[in-house]
This record gives C-alpha cells, sequence and structure tokens, in this order.
C-alpha cells in the first residue's frame, strides 16, 4: 500500500513536558485510521503535527514520500488549503458567514472564483443533507448540523486526507452516527481519514486503530 | 485577493454596530478637520484680502521717529543696555518732498498698477453734539481709483463728490453711527489741529468691515485738506498698487533703497496678524490632530477587539490554508474600509455643515464684519481630510493585524 504520510521518529516538547516520545506512524492512502488512547496521551498534539498545524521538536515528516520543510509557511499553508481537510471537536464555523460562505472559505483560498466556490459549496451542503439551509448562520442550526457543516467545508477543495479530533465529541447518538456514516461513506469513495477518538466502538468501524500513552504510540 | 476581501466585507456587514461606532468616530474627525479648516482660512484670507485692499499694497511713508533704544545701539553697539529719555520728535517735517518724481517715476514700471499720495492727519469731528476723533486722509480721487480698490468700499460710489464739491467728504460708515448720521448730505464740523474749523458735507460713506477702519476714517479732497493745513502741495504718505501682491515685501525694500523714504509692505504693515493666525493655524490643527487621534484609537480599539474575539476563526482560517498575510490583510482592510468611508461620510457632514454655515445670517462683529461666517470652501482640504483618514486607519489597523496573524492556531485549538 501506498504511504499518504510518513512520520519518523517525532518528538514534542513544550517547555518541560515531553509531549509526542519517538513517534513513527505510516498513514496509507485510503486507510481510515483510528488514534484511541486517555485524555492527555498526545492524540491531539499529533494530529496537529500530521495537520502541518505544528512543527515536531524533533523527527522528520513526509508526504508522499517528500519530506517537509517546516520553514516554508507559503506550502505547509498551501498543502493545508489544497490536500488536508480539518474536521474538530467544535465545529469553528464563523459566524458572520452563512452555511454556504463557511463552506466557500476554503475554496475562495484556491483561487476559484465566486460563483463557482458558491455551487460547490451548495452542493457539499446538499450531500451533507443540508439542503434548504444553505443561508442561515451557524447559530441558527444544532450542533450535529454545524459538525455536517464543518464536514462539508473540509471537504471543499476535494483534499487527500481528512483529519478529524474527536468529531463527534459533542454530538449524542444519533448524530455521531450519522457523522461516523458520513466518514465511512467518504472512505468508500477513497478519502483518507485520520480520526482521534476515544470510544472504542467507534474507532472499531474503521480499518485500523493505533492507540496512545503518554505520547507514545503502545500498539498499532 | 478575492478571498480577504470577501471575509473582511462580511466582518464589516455583519458586525454592524462597530462598525458604525469606527466609521462615526473617524467621520466626526474628518468633518471637524474640513469645517475647521475651511473656517479659520476663510476668515484668514478674507481678513488678509481685505487689509492687501485698504492698506495698499506697498505704503510710502516718512521715516518713522527714532526708536529709543536704537539710538543707543548706532551709538555704543548691538551689546550695550541703555535707554533715552525725553526724546522730542525730530524736526524734519512730516512730507515726502519729491513725490509728484516718486510717483511718475513708479508708474513706468510695469509692476507698478498705480501710486496715489495721501495727506494723512488727525481731527475731530463733530455732529450736534457728539464729538469723534477721526483719521484724516486727503486723497486725490482720480489716482486713488488707480492704487486702491477704494470704490468697492464706497456705499453709493460717489467718490467723485470730493472733486465736484471741495467740502464734501465720505466718512467711515461706523464713524457715522457713532457720530447719529443715517443719511448723507448732513453738515458736520471738523476741527484741526491747527485750530482750523470747517463745516463738511458728509456725501458718502465708507464700509470696508474691518472695524477699527470704519470706526475713525474720513477721506476729503486732498486740495482742500492741503489748503486748511496751510500745507500747500504737501504729502507725507503715497500708496502703492502692484500687480503682484506677493512681490510687496521685494519691492519694498527696493523702494526704501532709491527713495530714501520708509516703504511698508502688506506683510509687515499686518505682521502681528500674520502671526497671530499662524498661532491660530498651530492650535487648531493640533485641536483637529487630536479628534483624528481618537478615532484613530476608536478604530484601533475596535480592531483589537474583533481581533480578540475572533481568535477561533483566526484559528480555523490558519488550519484551513489562509497565511498570515492574508489575515493581515482581512484586518487591516476593514480598518482601512471604515477609515475611508468614514472620511467620505465625514466629508458630507463637512459639506452640510459648511452649506448651513453659510446659510446663516448673522451680524459678525470684531476684527472684521460680515454677514455670516466666511469659508475658504477649497477642495485641499477634503483631499487632506480623507488623506488623513486613510494614513491614521492603516496606522490604527495594522497593529492589530500584525498580532492576529501572530497567533499560533494550535494553541487556540488547545484552549478549546
Ligand atoms: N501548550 C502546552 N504546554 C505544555 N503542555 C501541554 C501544552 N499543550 C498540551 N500539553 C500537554 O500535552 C499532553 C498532550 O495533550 P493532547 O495532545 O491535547 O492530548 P489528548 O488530545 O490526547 O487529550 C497533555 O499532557 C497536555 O497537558
Ligand atoms: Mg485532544
Amino acid at each position: 500500500m501506498l504511504v499518504l504520510i510518513d512520520l519518523r521518529m517525532v518528538n514534542k516538547i513544550i517547555g518541560q513536558e515531553h509531549i509526542l516520545k519517538d513517534v513513527n506512524l505510516s498513514v496509507y492512502k485510503g486507510e481510515f485510521l483510528s488514534i484511541i488512547g486517555p485524555s492527555g496521551s498526545g492524540k491531539s498534539s499529533l494530529l496537529y503535527i500530521v495537520g502541518l498545524l505544528d512543527r515536531p521538536s524533533s523527527g522528520e515528516i513526509l508526504i508522499e514520500e517528500k519530506t517537509i520543510d517546516f520553514s516554508d509557511q507559503k506550502r505547509l499553508s498551501e498543502v493545508r488549503n489544497k490536500k488536508f481537510g480539518f474536521v474538530f471537536q467544535f465545529h469553528y464555523l464563523i459566524n458572520e458567514l452563512t452555511l454556504t460562505e463557511n463552506v466557500m472559505v476554503p475554496l475562495l483560498k484556491a483561487g476559484i472564483p465566486i460563483r463557482k466556490a458558491r455551487e460547490r459549496a451548495l452542493s457539499l451542503l446538499e450531500m451533507v443533507g443540508l439542503k434548504g439551509k444553505e443561508s442561515r448562520k451557524p447559530y441558527q442550526i444544532s450542533g450535529g448540523e454545524q459538525q455536517r457543516v464543518s464536514i462539508a467545508r473540509a471537504l471543499s477543495n476535494n483534499p487527500d486526507l481528512i483529519i478529524a479530533d474527536e468529531p463527534t465529541g459533542n454530538l449524542d447518538s444519533k448524530n455521531t452516527q450519522i457523522v461516523m456514516d458520513m466518514f465511512k461513506e467518504l472512505n468508500k469513495e477513497g478519502k483518507t481519514i485520520v480520526m482521534v477518538t476515544h470510544e472504542m466502538d467507534l474507532a472499531n468501524q474503521t480499518n485500523r486503530i493505533i492507540s496512545m500513552r503518554d505520547g507514545r504510540v503502545v500498539s498499532v | 485577493m478575492t478571498h480577504t476581501v470577501f471575509i473582511t466585507l462580511k466582518f464589516i456587514l455583519e458586525r454592524k454596530r462597530q462598525t458604525v461606532v469606527s466609521i462615526l468616530g473617524v467621520s466626526i474627525g474628518v468633518a471637524a478637520f474640513i469645517v475647521m479648516a475651511s473656517l479659520m482660512n476663510g476668515f484668514q484670507k478674507y481678513f488678509i484680502e481685505q487689509a492687501i485692499d485698504l492698506n495698499a499694497h506697498i505704503t510710502i511713508k516718512v521715516k518713522p521717529e527714532a526708536n529709543p533704544s536704537k539710538i543707543g545701539k548706532k551709538y555704543f553697539g548691538d551689546d550695550v543696555l541703555l535707554n533715552v529719555y525725553g526724546l522730542k520728535p525730530p524736526d524734519k517735517r512730516d512730507k515726502i518732498s519729491n513725490y509728484r518724481f516718486i510717483i511718475s517715476n513708479y508708474s513706468k514700471d510695469p509692476q507698478f498698477l498705480g501710486l496715489a499720495p495721501h495727506l494723512v492727519g488727525q481731527g475731530i469731528i463733530r455732529f450736534s453734539t457728539i464729538e469723534r476723533s477721526a483719521t484724516i486722509i486727503g486723497i486725490d480721487p482720480n489716482l486713488e481709483r488707480k492704487a486702491s480698490v477704494i470704490d468697492k468700499f464706497i456705499v453709493n460710489k460717489r467718490l467723485n463728490s470730493l472733486v465736484t464739491d471741495r467740502n464734501s467728504i465720505i466718512i467711515g460708515k461706523l464713524l457715522a453711527k457713532d457720530l447719529g448720521i443715517e443719511e448723507h448730505n448732513k453738515k458736520v464740523l471738523i476741527v484741526f489741529p491747527n485750530g482750523v474749523v470747517e463745516v463738511f458735507k458728509v456725501v458718502d460713506f465708507f464700509n470696508s468691515g474691518i472695524t477699527t477702519l470704519d470706526q475713525t476714517r474720513v477721506y476729503m479732497n486732498i486740495r482742500t485738506y492741503q489748503a486748511i493745513l496751510g500745507r500747500p502741495n504737501e504729502v507725507n504718505e503715497i500708496i502703492v498698487k502692484l500687480k503682484d501682491v506677493n512681490q510687496a515685501q521685494k519691492l519694498s525694500i527696493a523702494i526704501e533703497r532709491e527713495t530714501g523714504y520708509y516703504a511698508e509692505s502688506w506683510q509687515k504693515a499686518y505682521k502681528n496678524f500674520l502671526q497671530l493666525f499662524k498661532i491660530q493655524n498651530y492650535i487648531t490643527y493640533m485641536i483637529v490632530f487630536a479628534v483624528l487621534v481618537v478615532s484613530a484609537f476608536g478604530i484601533f480599539n475596535i480592531i483589537m477587539m474583533i481581533v480578540m474575539e475572533k481568535k477561533k476563526d483566526i484559528a480555523i482560517l490558519m488550519a484551513m490554508g489562509y497565511e498570515r498575510g492574508d489575515i493581515v490583510k482581512i484586518f487591516t482592510l476593514q480598518g482601512l474600509i471604515n477609515g475611508l468611508v468614514g472620511a467620505f461620510l465625514g466629508s458630507l457632514v463637512g459639506y452640510s455643515i459648511q452649506e448651513w454655515l453659510v446659510s446663516l445670517n448673522l451680524d459678525v462683529e470684531g476684527l472684521v464684519r460680515a454677514k455670516g461666517f466666511i469659508l475658504d470652501r477649497s477642495l485641499v482640504y477634503y483631499i487632506y481630510g480623507v488623506l488623513f483618514a486613510f494614513l491614521f486607519s492603516l496606522l490604527a489597523s495594522f497593529y492589530p493585524s500584525y498580532r492576529a496573524s501572530k497567533l499560533n492556531p494550535v494553541d487556540i485549538f488547545r484552549s478549546g
């Protein structure tokens, strides 16, 4: 299987805290990987590094076999914009924008003209089941719907990888299952997904589980 | 570019209260600037124009009496502390002896539009029981016309009466008012310093708008005046009208050198006022600057507040691939747009206030008399106002924007 992202001997130290310790991890193209572990074990920290939001204190990261240069901010931004889609526990939608406009935000950055961006945003919203609510503001819809908007936004530039940090952490079981079904469907369509969760039964629905403890990957 | 402008516009339109506050701040500043500048410069320009018109561009006079402190310096050098008491006026007679030559000589020079002789003295004017002291100016009406704009200030345009009727006079409008004269052709008495008392007919009024002049001036035919004072063919002042008023300083120096008489340019005559205006300008611009600084602080505060409130939005924008430069653009542009809209509104408000001020029909009485405010409604003040607003809002929004761009998205995601 082809490796999409490769972490080699990654360490993260903040002040006195050794948050990630000698992490080696390969994310394969097309897999749905879940990362589990107790709170504070370093799952989010690992995800930030995978998502190129944070730089490791030591170690190396390769995307499609190319080493990432963390001093090239422009390149990092471009990768995040075009190749990655982020979904967090909190939706982080922008309240001043309608749902459509929220989904348009990454598209506009990618240089897609407004009209086209709007069309694409509308079809993505329809896909996540929000047809008819496109011109609402984030605070006018439920938590489950908000998370679906942020999935639509993550998908806007048709990324290779979806990075999700406890995407169902704030949802009831019904909405949790809706989001999980969406991820599974996207995975079936070929998207690579890395998802952090601390619920074993969600992890069990994915292709592969790794578990973390005290900043170390303890089982692959 | 579209992406940053798009988000900026949304922030501006969706956060109406903050937008309105910052726009209002700027528009007040800009309107204040435009109105203050046009009022102040309008008054000053009017005053200077009137002053130049009235007092001649250059006045050639007999040298002023010696100044006591100068005498000390003349004999003992600059460092001497010496005062001279009991100085008597010089014996030299108060006259310009070769005035005909001076007038005809300079009249040939195209830089000079006209020269006219004056005989100036004091007197007391009496109407029934009321007396006022007056400055009496003997003029040759035909030459006077060429060397000044006296016609402009003569209410009923009867300057020629001074030629046809040698015993007629034109007096200041306020002087007439003080004496209780309301219509022309009233007879008044003038008491001259040499004891002569004569009856004159007031044929017209002189209304310049400069209070001190309108309260004291009396014009009469120079020949009549010379005859009364027993000084035939004598003049003690020549007024000069120039093609270019800005040459007055230079030409006055040349005249002094060439004639040996004292030549005073209008700038020198109004030195005190011109200096006063400078101070007035400083003060006004300082106040307006303060107003603009306050409105810039308004923008600064609001952008800073928005940045603090929007940390999470900034973090997610960065996660989605927005660069630090994009973040700077989003918030700086927000400040700039607020500033420019404010400047535009402020210009409109300033324009309306100007309209309102000129429509007022007030009797302003002071250094000058005018109906309503005199405004200098130059476009320059609008341009400056907009430019200042632009610069200030750029400065005010840059720092918060820069701070925003330095936020670390991971820190924000970690804090929840
Ligand atoms: N800015 C920080 N400074 C110091 N320690 C931190 C900081 N951020 C996170 N940590 C620590 O790093 C560890 C891993 O945190 P995190 O990656 O959020 O774990 P998880 O997502 O698995 O709950 C925790 O022990 C946490 O206290
Ligand atoms: Mg976490």
